[in-house]
């Protein structure tokens, strides 16, 4: 078991340099984000997948929780940017 | 006289007596770990829209060292494999490797802590407030100072948690829950400073 999480490890690290090189590199701008976003992405999944064992749980946790935050979060969306945009407007005189 | 028969409640729901085959404190770390990461989520959101409105965001590469913010992820991570270690061997019921393990990690948060102070030290030096900044847009500042100070709360959070971890640990009075929670709150640490790196720090 200790060998699955020093090779997500191994991987986390690769990823964190391969970003940091890149990030030296004469990339164009639209194609960084997208290679960064992407790392970011892998990285996440690694680390939720195995270090917090979500790979290893019964599908209606693992569901819920990765279903709880998108959800959630559209709620407080809904909910908030009508007063955004009319604060929004409020400040830029529209 | 007509009867009919009442189905027990839990055979119409099919969910069965634990549907998550997990204990009620790991569940609810986990719905912290979601209302915390909504935080963090409105707050990353808050910043990539004050980014896009700036006039002038300062270039990352000028303001920090990156090869130094490499490191302290490097840290991070590693606290965070060590501590993955430390679960397993607390479900084997390896005290002296838990807490061997435990130590470990707080002395990757400890070193991860040390080096965000010394960035704000160094920061702050150069002139960084919450409302002015050499750089460029004054929101860079708040959003700097803001987001990785909220981040290094969480760390410290985790610190004290971990201390009391690895007390129960050494003196045998740690549950392999126990641990399993602990180590649940600090990856979700590290899984915060994933994004921070990339999306404050790189993009």
């Amino acid at each position: 078991m200790y060998r699955i999480y020093w090779i997500a490890w191994s991987v986390l690290l690769a990823l964190t340099l391969v970003m940091v090189v890149l990030d030296q590199m004469p990339i164009p701008r639209q194609t960084f984000v997208a290679l960064m976003l992407g790392a970011m992405t892998i990285k996440a999944s690694l680390i939720a997948g195995y270090f917090m064992h979500l790979r290893f749980e019964r599908w209606p946790l693992v569901v819920g929780i990765i279903l709880g935050l998108p959800i959630n979060a559209a709620i407080l969306y809904i909910l908030i940017v009508p007063d955004a945009l009319r604060i929004f407007g409020m400040t830029s005189g529209r | 006289m007509a009867t009919h028969t009442v189905e027990p409640v839990i055979d119409r729901w099919g969910g069965g007596a634990c549907p998550f085959a997990a204990g009620w404190r790991k569940v609810m770390m986990w719905a912290f770990i979601v209302t915390d990461g909504l935080l963090f989520a409105g707050f990353l959101a808050s910043y990539g829209y004050a980014r896009l409105m700036a006039e002038r965001w300062p270039p990352q590469q000028e303001v920090f060292s990156i090869s130094y913010l490499a490191v302290m992820t490097f840290v991070l991570i590693s606290s965070s494999a060590t501590m993955a270690s430390a679960v397993v061997a607390a479900g084997a019921s390896d005290r002296r490797a838990t807490t061997r393990f435990v130590l470990l990690t707080i002395l990757g948060g400890v070193a991860f802590l040390g080096m965000q102070a010394y960035e704000w030290a160094h920061l702050i030096g150069e002139g960084a407030t919450l409302t002015h900044n050499p750089w460029g847009d004054p929101s860079f500042g708040s959003y700097f100072f803001l987001l990785t100070g909220f981040h290094g709360s969480h760390v410290l959070t985790g610190l004290i948690v971990l201390c009391v971890t690895a007390w129960h640990s050494a003196g045998g009075r740690s549950s392999a829950n126990g641990v399993e929670i602990a180590g649940l709150y600090w990856h979700f640490v590290d899984l915060v400073w994933v994004f921070i790196f990339t999306l404050f720090y790189l993009v």
